[in-house]
């Protein structure tokens, strides 16, 4: 339940396991990264996470370890998750250790300077997964220009223009003294929750700031494919996207019913023609995603090269099939007793129940959306499915993002249907 | 009349005490393959009862009442894994792990997945050494429908060309997104192909393509009546359920299921011991370098891999940890390092993952990982690492258990591999007793550089 102190608590109770999850959350992420500074809202967050004032990093780690305590920093685009969980008998140490990193981080030179190198490090190292880098390219793409389209890990370029100073001026004007939210959830009454977080947490007067202006997205016109040239490759990682959904649109439970029909499920088109029927991908299959602005929709398989391109046509006429033809009744209520009944699985955890309520406080996910899941899946008609697919998947309007060897790929995808540019850019880029 | 739910409820209350329960199952049942014994009960963690039954055709099945949430896990973990295959015929039990969704001589092709889609349930399967799981998740209500699918195709499946040509086209793409285009995934293939010469854990659980690609639908047929039985099988039926209505429902279902002859329980080829380091170059398009090492371990079931237990954690165990510290803080030489044993049920191997940042050499890499475990061998751990190490280890294993399929798992792994599911719990207790001379002795023993197989990773590999 939640209770209205001057900080917002949520607390999901449950005494099957002797571990307990905390969570403070910011409404801020890496769209508040300056351009050129890609990467700034990460830094700090990790930055933050070596520890608090007066204690070294080192024995700030031996400290959580002590306690049985795992500690974590996640920044998305519009958040930033501070998040532990620890054994039940330690809590309240670790909720002392935890407010003192978050409001009196220590954010040393030394710890900074390491942790840009270690930043680096990391982008360099995500060479190595063909999959993620088919990831980055798809949004790159689809998103070019876009905030949407940037990555919160930032490039090396962008980490190499990020100075201490950026940082601590980032954490004074976003994270310090901003009003945050506060999730509790594992075994622990709502009483005790609500003391400890009086107890250690500073109070907030001000609002939490609920928008974050940012342009609506633009889909480049045409398909244009992206080749990731890499070599030695046997297979491919293939990403086919466009625009998806707002949070907001009136469509998105339709959509959301019509992508699981065509790509959401296993006995969905889209894996039984790539995989069933033809055994071309270990898997396939669609995603939507929604945000303040329109995100991506996307789909995914991983043939190999001898006939990815061939899967790419394949995946194209389903797609266009699915777009013309709209969904007929039985796939349509399959769809949704699938989601129905499957959707106990979204709460069957403390930790999970907690991350739907923050998701409303945080992202702004209308509240029905979680409280009245079943009804608005039920109430989606056949039209509406249809009508919703139609207006906001374009198949003309596409990226097509192939991680590969290029020289065993690009005539073929040349050949595909409505190509209006192929690109080549080497893995390393 | 009674509303049925407080009916069920009621006769649940009555019949709690597992004994009055089969007593009241076996009335009537003159199958022998059906009738039930109870086994024994122990306390799971501190506020739930894990339950052990056998079933006359020898399943066994292991229940777990936990009504947290409106959900059910339902595991069916076979005694078959890699280690029950031959040379030329690697693979087989992964390609199971496939064939087993599809049709049945009571579903057709595609019927499994439509059900269990229908019903709201996560189906899905894995495969190892020296097991093959195959679970559902699935809303409470499905139990019926997840007991009636499972017996099925656990004594049903059907198994002609195309699908078993459609199923070994996917797993020869599998094994290139997980194998060949993985950098990690080559390097575990080399490590164990490199550390066994003589034992079935020298090949891949995926298999080698050359025998996923010749794979005949007799050899499927063959390997079905050999593993796929009763009498080689754990049930597990975690979550919100009535015990009741569940065993009464495993037994109108499997009850009718006869037990394969022979079940293959026949020890492997011991491996010879290893007298000096083994290494393997691999070149592979990558940024930086990366190494992997195996030392050779005692099986799971051994008491020393306790003791090698909180050595990992002390060595690797989050960022607090000798090694991550060293490696990737002070001396900025790498940008993460792992360690972990394989829980086999013979020998097998304690893995160290170590990926290197740009520029830094392996040659240096190891000379800190050989000082470092001299270091352990020689002073042993502090009374505070230990308590530390034992303090995280029990974070994630109650963290593994915090949704009813963590719980089967669990339950599943250890019945399989420790012959007894309920001793999870036991082995924590295990790990408390761990002594800072344990640690200090097993680094000692096993950490030699005579018992390890190294595989270097670099763009340039010679």
């Amino acid at each position: 339940m939640t209770r209205a102190t001057k900080t917002k608590v949520l607390i999901e109770s449950s005494d099957v396991l002797p571990l307990v999850d905390i969570e403070i959350a910011f409404r801020v992420g890496s769209l508040q990264d300056p351009i050129g500074k890609e990467g700034l809202a990460q830094l700090t967050s990790h930055l933050m996470r070596r520890g608090p004032h007066g204690v070294s990093a080192e024995s700030f780690e031996e400290r959580l370890a002590n306690l049985g305590a795992r500690l974590s920093v996640d920044t998305a685009m519009r958040s930033t998750r501070v998040r532990a969980t620890t054994l039940r008998r330690n809590l309240e140490s670790l909720i002392e250790l935890v407010a003192d990193l978050v409001w009196r981080p220590a954010m040393r030179a030394r710890d900074f300077a390491k942790l840009k190198r270690h930043a680096q490090a990391a982008l360099l190292a995500r060479l190595d997964d063909d999959q993620t880098l088919g990831a980055i390219q798809l949004r790159e793409r689809l998103f070019a220009g876009h905030p949407y389209g940037r990555s919160s890990s930032g490039s090396a370029d962008s980490l190499r223009r990020i100075g201490l100073q950026d940082v601590k001026r980032f954490y004074a004007r976003y994270l310090e003294k901003e009003p945050f939210i506060v999730g509790v959830s594992g075994d622990i009454s709502d009483s005790e929750a609500q003391s400890l977080v009086r107890a250690h947490f500073p109070r907030r007067t001000r609002k939490m700031n609920g928008k974050h202006d940012v342009p609506a997205t633009r889909i480049p016109r045409g398909r244009h494919v992206v080749i990731v040239d890499k070599p030695e490759r046997t297979q491919t990682q293939l990403y086919i996207g466009t625009l998806g959904a707002r949070t907001h649109d009136r469509t998105l439970f339709p959509l959301i019913v019509s992508n699981t029909a065509f790509g959401g499920t296993f006995t969905g088109p889209l894996m039984q023609e790539v995989r069933a029927v033809r055994g071309w991908s270990y898997g396939a299959y669609s995603r939507l995603m929604h945000s303040d602005q329109r995100d991506a929709w996307y789909m995914w398989s991983a043939p190999s090269v001898e006939y990815s391109a061939d899967c790419a046509e394949l995946q194209l006429d389903l797609l266009d099939h699915w777009v013309d033809e709209g969904l007929a009744k039985p796939t349509l209520k399959f769809a949704q007793q699938y989601l129905t009944n499957s959707h106990c699985f979204d709460r069957d955890t403390p930790s999970k129940r907690l991350e739907s309520r923050l998701d409303i406080e945080l992202l702004g996910v209308p509240r029905r959306y979680v409280e009245h899941h079943d009804e608005l899946i039920a109430q989606v008609t056949c039209k509406q499915a249809s009508d919703a697919t139609r207006a906001r998947i374009s198949p003309r309007d596409l990226v097509i993002v192939v991680v590969a060897t290029a020289k065993n790929v690009q005539s073929a995808f040349e050949k595909l249907p409505g190509v209006k540019s192929v690109e080549v850019v080497p893995y390393r880029a | 009349m009674l509303d049925p739910r407080k009916r069920d409820a009621q006769a649940d209350a009555f019949m709690s005490s597992p004994n009055v329960l089969i007593e009241r199952l076996n009335r009537g049942v003159t199958r022998r393959n059906a009738r039930w014994s109870f086994v024994g009960a122990q306390p799971f963690g501190a506020a739930l009862e894990v339950r052990r039954f056998h079933l006359g055709n020898g399943l066994t099945v292991l229940t777990l009442v936990d009504r947290s949430a409106p959900t059910v896990s339902y595991h069916t973990w076979f005694r078959v894994g890699s280690r029950h295959e031959r040379p030329g015929k690697t693979g087989l039990a992964h390609l199971f792990e496939h064939l087993m969704f599809n049709e049945t001589k009571n579903r057709s092709h595609g019927e499994f997945d439509r059900l269990m889609e229908r019903a709201g349930a996560e189906a899905n399967a894995a495969t190892w050494t020296d097991w093959t799981y195959f679970y559902e998740n699935a809303p409470k209500n499905a139990l019926p429908l997840l007991i009636e699918l499972e017996a099925d195709r656990m004594s049903n499946l059907v198994l002609r060309e195309p699908q078993v040509r459609s199923e070994k086209e996917v797993v020869a793409n599998e094994r290139k997104l997980r194998v060949e285009d993985d950098i990690e995934g080559r390097a575990l293939e080399r490590l164990y192909a490199t550390a066994f010469r003589r034992h079935p854990y020298r090949w891949p659980t995926i298999g080698w393509m050359k025998d996923i690609r010749g794979f005949t639908v007799d050899d499927c047929r063959q390997f079905y009546r050999t593993h796929y039985a009763p009498n080689n099988a754990t049930v597990i039926v975690a979550g919100d359920f009535s015990e009741r209505q569940a065993l009464s429902l495993v037994q109108e279902r499997y009850g009718r299921l006869s037990a394969a002859r022979q079940v293959d329980t026949a020890p492997r080829p011991k491996e010879p011991g290893q007298r000096s380091e083994r290494v393997f170059r691999i070149a592979a398009p990558t940024p930086t370098d990366k190494l992997l090492i195996g030392y050779r371990v005692p099986p799971f079931t051994d008491p020393h891999t306790l003791a090698l237990g909180v050595a990992n954690e002390l060595l690797f165990g989050g960022r607090s940890s000798r090694l991550y510290q060293l490696f990737c803080l002070d001396e900025e030489i790498a940008l993460s390092v792992r360690g972990a044993i394989s829980p086999f049920v013979d020998p097998g191997l304690f893995e160290i993952w170590i990926s290197l940042r740009e520029g830094k050499r392996m040659d240096d890499a190891v000379a800190l990982l050989d000082r470092e475990v001299a270091r352990l061998a020689e002073d042993g751990p502090t009374d505070i690492e230990l308590d530390k190490a034992i303090n995280q280890i029990e974070l994630s294993f109650l963290y593994s258990m915090e949704t009813v399929g963590g719980k089967a798992e669990q339950l599943g792994f250890y019945e399989t591999v420790v012959n007894d599911g309920r001793t999870g719990f036991e082995r924590l207790e295990g790990y408390r007793r761990v002594t800072a001379g344990q640690v200090k002795r097993a680094a000692a023993e096993y950490f030699r550089p005579s018992r390890r197989t190294r595989i270097e990773i670099s763009e340039n590999a010679a």
